[in-house]
């Protein structure tokens, strides 16, 4: 039914950085599980929630290949996230979901893959990128882009290091500058200066990018420099939402709901969009 | 000849209504405060009012509503959907612009995923509705292009007779059949003709005020910010209009047992669209009321073929500052030349 969330355990928590943590959730009822698996694909988002507190709106930062548990990682910074942030292995959560619509990766096959992502916002992206490198025979080139202002805020360190080993991922990691600590060995600088200095060809390449609005802003700025077409770059709007079924009037930018139409766009389907209104 | 339903039986079919099972809500003014509200006889009706001050959305989509109760308990919960219950409502004495505004958001909550709460009722409802004979200053249909006997989104139209003794009667829909024949003895047939609608004045060319909408470049005019400088964000005007439809989620309870409901908001608030982050994309009273403005004439027909305002007024007349669509479509229309 349409406001009834599905009850969730869960599995296990990790610390990100100061501030983030990642929940690994299991559906408690399997009819819910088979829902899920039926219908998510990358990019989709949930309304993870806590009764008594509320519900607020993450990515499933887990990908469409693994669907046994959902992830979502998130800032503490409310009511719902400070709740979700202090349960323990065991608890039970909600989620409602997935909605929205999808990164159409099958139609990146064949194609070089340039993934950026700023701070907090890698989890959607994360999604995208394992969902990718789980088929990794399917794409071309993958280049990954990573920006935070420190080094402490970078998420999902395990699995920097993990594609940093890799042969067939190109990592590039920044911190603003100021954001780095003695032994830093990677780039200083914002990730749209650092995406231009790199240069990634535009030649038969994706972009995926997902960040705070301010870092889209430019960053679709240095992608047009560097030759991208507006219609090979894909992003995520990210409003606030209540619903997330196109009911509730608050996530819409022009006459676009992000939780319907959204939130995955190409940079045209933003151009098109009344810019003041982002 | 047609069928009318005289004043002096309207009892008689009120209680032929209520024994059928039907509650009647009809307006009523109670406490200095107009609505609509159940009543068991004709004699509590304020039928005379012009129109109510609260809209018959109230009993649609309510300003409070449960949607679900929840218990926890460790390491288990459980909820239960709290749908709205199965009450078949007739609702007497509608205006036009109020049984239009339900019309205009069936398809919001209908498209892709069905609110149930909101159809439950819709589909529970029978809409009586009486064709205006009479307008006040702030009535505006006929410029969002609706009119004093608009039959959109009613299930019977009663049309005043010209000499005052009850209403012509007429059946739009299935459920307006159904709810006439069950008073088919009460009725009467008869020559008598109906007062002509009222005469509400265009006030303002809605046309051209959605092109110049639909205009990109104005999106970021001055305008909209001279337009809106007295706006105290209050949010009266979309509480009170019959087709806003916006609202929030919030849990009520304790730590174990409570329950989730849906509450109205307004896009006039600060808070409606503000990001964990801080960031807020209409952080302005003016962003905000163009907003209100867009969404009606211009967002809402994009995505469901209507604009969103059926032209009752309240938003000016009962505005605290004296504004409202009518000014600013006004102003918009003029500014054309």
């Amino acid at each position: 039914m349409i406001y009834s969330p599905f009850p969730m355990r869960v599995v296990s928590k990790r610390e990100e950085a100061p501030g983030v943590r990642t929940l690994k959730l299991e559906f408690v009822r399997q009819e819910d599980h088979e829902f899920f698996k039926a219908s998510y694909k990358t990019g989709m988002f949930g309304l993870y929630g806590i009764f008594g507190e509320g519900e607020s709106t993450f990515c499933v930062a887990s990908p469409e290949t693994r669907k046994e548990y959902i992830e979502c990682t998130f800032r503490q910074s409310g009511r719902v996230t400070t709740t979700l942030a202090n349960t323990d292995a065991g608890d039970i959560v909600t989620f409602r979901g997935p909605y929205g619509n999808r990164f159409p990766i099958e139609e990146f096959e064949g194609k070089n893959l340039l993934f950026i992502a700023g701070g907090i916002a890698l989890p959607p992206t994360r999604s995208v990128i394992w969902s990718c490198l789980d088929q990794r025979e399917k794409y071309g080139n993958v280049t990954i882009v990573y920006g935070a202002r420190t080094v402490a805020d970078l998420v999902y360190k395990h699995e920097l290091e993990e594609w940093k080993q890799r042969d067939d991922v190109n990592l590039v990691l920044t911190v603003d500058p100021g954001g780095e600590t003695p032994d830093w060995q990677d780039h200083v600088g914002f990730v749209p200066s650092i995406l231009e200095k790199v240069a990634p060809s535009p030649e038969n390449t994706i972009a995926v990018l997902c960040g705070p609005p301010i870092m889209i802003k430019f960053t679709l700025n240095a992608l047009g420099k560097l030759g991208f077409s507006e219609s090979n770059v894909y992003t995520t709007l990210e409003n606030r939402m209540k619903c997330g079924v196109g009911k509730c009037g608050r996530c819409n930018v022009g006459s676009v709901y992000i939780c319907k139409e959204g939130p995955v766009f190409t940079a045209a389907e933003v151009s098109a969009m009344p810019q003041c209104d982002l | 000849m047609t069928r009318i339903l005289l004043k002096n039986k309207l009892d008689e079919c009120i209680a032929a209504w209520r024994s059928a099972g039907f509650s009647v809500l009809a307006p009523v003014k109670r406490n200095d405060l107009s609505r609509f509200e159940e009543v068991e006889r004709s004699a509590d009706m304020a039928l005379d009012l012009q129109i109510t001050e609260r809209t018959i959305k109230d009993h649609f989509f309510p300003q409070t509503e449960p949607l679900l109760r929840y218990t926890i308990k460790k390491h288990d919960l459980d909820s239960q959907e709290m749908l709205p219950p199965d009450i078949r409502r007739v609702f007497f004495g509608v205006r036009p612009c109020d049984a239009s505004g339900l019309a205009i958001d069936d398809p919001l909550f209908g498209w892709d995923y069905k609110d149930q709460y909101w159809f439950k009722r819709r589909d529970n409802a029978v809409i009586v509705t009486i064709a205006c004979t009479t307008s006040d200053d702030f009535c505006m249909c006929t410029s969002v292009k609706l009119a004093p006997d608009s039959t959109k989104g009613s299930d019977v139209m009663l049309r005043p007779l010209q000499n005052g003794t009850g209403w012509q009667v007429e059946a739009l829909s299935d459920r307006g059949t159904a709810l006439l024949d069950s008073v088919s003895s009460i009725l009467q047939e008869s020559s008598e003709t109906p007062a002509p609608p009222a005469s509400v004045p265009v006030k303002f060319d809605v046309d051209k005020a959605m092109e110049w909408l639909a205009d990109p470049a104005n999106f970021e005019s001055h305008f909209w910010k001279e337009i809106s400088l007295r706006c105290i964000g209050c949010g009266s005007c979309t509480f009170l209009c019959p087709t806003c439809h916006c609202f929030d989620i919030q849990d009520e309870g304790d730590t174990y047992t409570g329950i989730r409901r849906k509450n109205w908001d307004s896009c006039s608030f600060t808070m409606f669209t503000m990001h964990t982050s801080g960031h807020n994309p209409r952080n302005t009273q003016s962003t905000r009321w163009r907003q209100r403005i867009m969404h009606k004439f211009n967002y809402y027909r994009g995505k469901f073929g209507v604009n969103s305002c059926s032209g009752c007024g309240r938003c000016t007349r009962q505005c605290p500052v004296d504004m409202g669509i009518t000014e600013t479509l006004q102003a918009i229309s003029n500014l054309q030349g």
